[in-house]
């Protein structure tokens, strides 16, 4: 997977925050362990999950996805920070998320199920960078991307830092990733 | 209440979805929903059917939810009609950005069902 891609998907938003930048980039590196905070991520999962699926998340160890197919979605950042959240559950968990978000029932990864992950994500990194009051002001989303397949990893080279947690509710199991791949 | 025609303009299915239940669930049962993916179709809507309210993401493709309030005042369609954003952008400068466009409202997402309605309720009865 290529973040450049994405990063110039939210490239719009790096042009109107330019002069912004250049006044605050100092502070935002100077707060490094504020933005790359573990706990931002757990209240943006819970915050997400409670208000649109009315669900409770635990966090967990680490777990493999044990299902045949996985989705992932992702959904760039581009501005004061450049990276990426990044949603990947199995097929099962997508399917109850989606039930959950819209009230319907599914039975397959259809166009309406991968949208719903695709929103999840979306929400996920609005809520985590909004944690951020520069973040929030600096650094604009990218349209969420949505993968299914089955087998496949995602790779990112030397990451500025990296947010890796597992969660869990019911008995649905996703993670969620903050990749920051730059940070001015 | 008479019949209500409210335009929600998100290029996802699903979140327009989401928003019509809230509203339905804020006590707007007499609605009567009008879809629109893109900013370009909800213009076109605006040139054909008279709604009483807009509800409007920002982060769309080819033309964002701010271009799109821009184009309905240029135009000037549905004047006087109170416009919401609804969006994962809550910075005080997108929200400045979205009522120096013309917004009246703003809701964050993620969002719960009694936020939609303390947003919009009071814009309809203003309206």
């Amino acid at each position: 997977m290529v973040l450049n891609g994405i990063r110039m998907g939210a490239g719009r938003w790096e042009t109107a925050s330019r002069k912004m930048e250049s006044t605050m980039a100092q502070s935002l590196r100077e707060n490094l362990p504020l933005v790359a905070d573990p706990r931002n991520l757990d209240h943006s999962v819970e915050e997400v999950f409670n208000m649109m699926l009315g669900a409770s998340c635990e966090l967990i160890p680490a777990t493999p996805i044990d299902d045949p197919e996985t989705i992932t979605a992702v959904v760039g950042f581009g501005g004061l920070l450049s990276g990426a959240c990044v949603f990947r559950s199995g097929g099962a968990t997508a399917l109850n998320i989606a039930a959950k978000l819209t009230g319907m029932e599914f039975d397959e990864l259809d166009d309406t199920v991968k949208d719903a992950i695709g929103e999840i994500c979306n929400m996920l990194a609005g809520a985590w960078k909004g944690k951020v009051p520069d973040l929030s002001a600096n650094c604009g989303l990218s349209i969420p991307a949505v993968i299914t397949g089955r087998n496949y990893e995602i790779h990112v080279q030397a990451p500025e830092f990296r947010l890796h947690h597992t969660y869990r509710f019911d008995d649905s199991v996703f993670d969620v990733t903050i990749i920051c791949d730059g940070l001015q | 209440m008479s019949e209500m025609r409210v335009l929600i303009v998100d290029d996802s299915s699903v979140m327009r979805k989401i928003v019509e239940r809230a509203l339905r669930q804020a006590g707007l049962d007499s609605l009567v929903v009008v879809e629109a993916g893109t900013g370009a179709e909800g213009l076109e809507v605006l040139k054909t059917q008279q709604v009483q309210l807009i509800l409007s993401d920002i982060n769309m493709p080819m033309m964002d939810g701010l271009e799109f309030l821009r184009q309905i005042r240029a135009q000037k369609l549905a004047t006087g009609v109170p416009v919401v954003m609804i969006t994962t952008e809550s910075s005080e400068e997108h929200v400045k950005q979205a009522i120096l466009s013309g917004a009246q409202g703003y809701i964050r997402k993620p969002f719960t069902a009694e936020q939609v309605k303390e947003r919009v309720l009071p814009l309809l009865a203003a309206a």
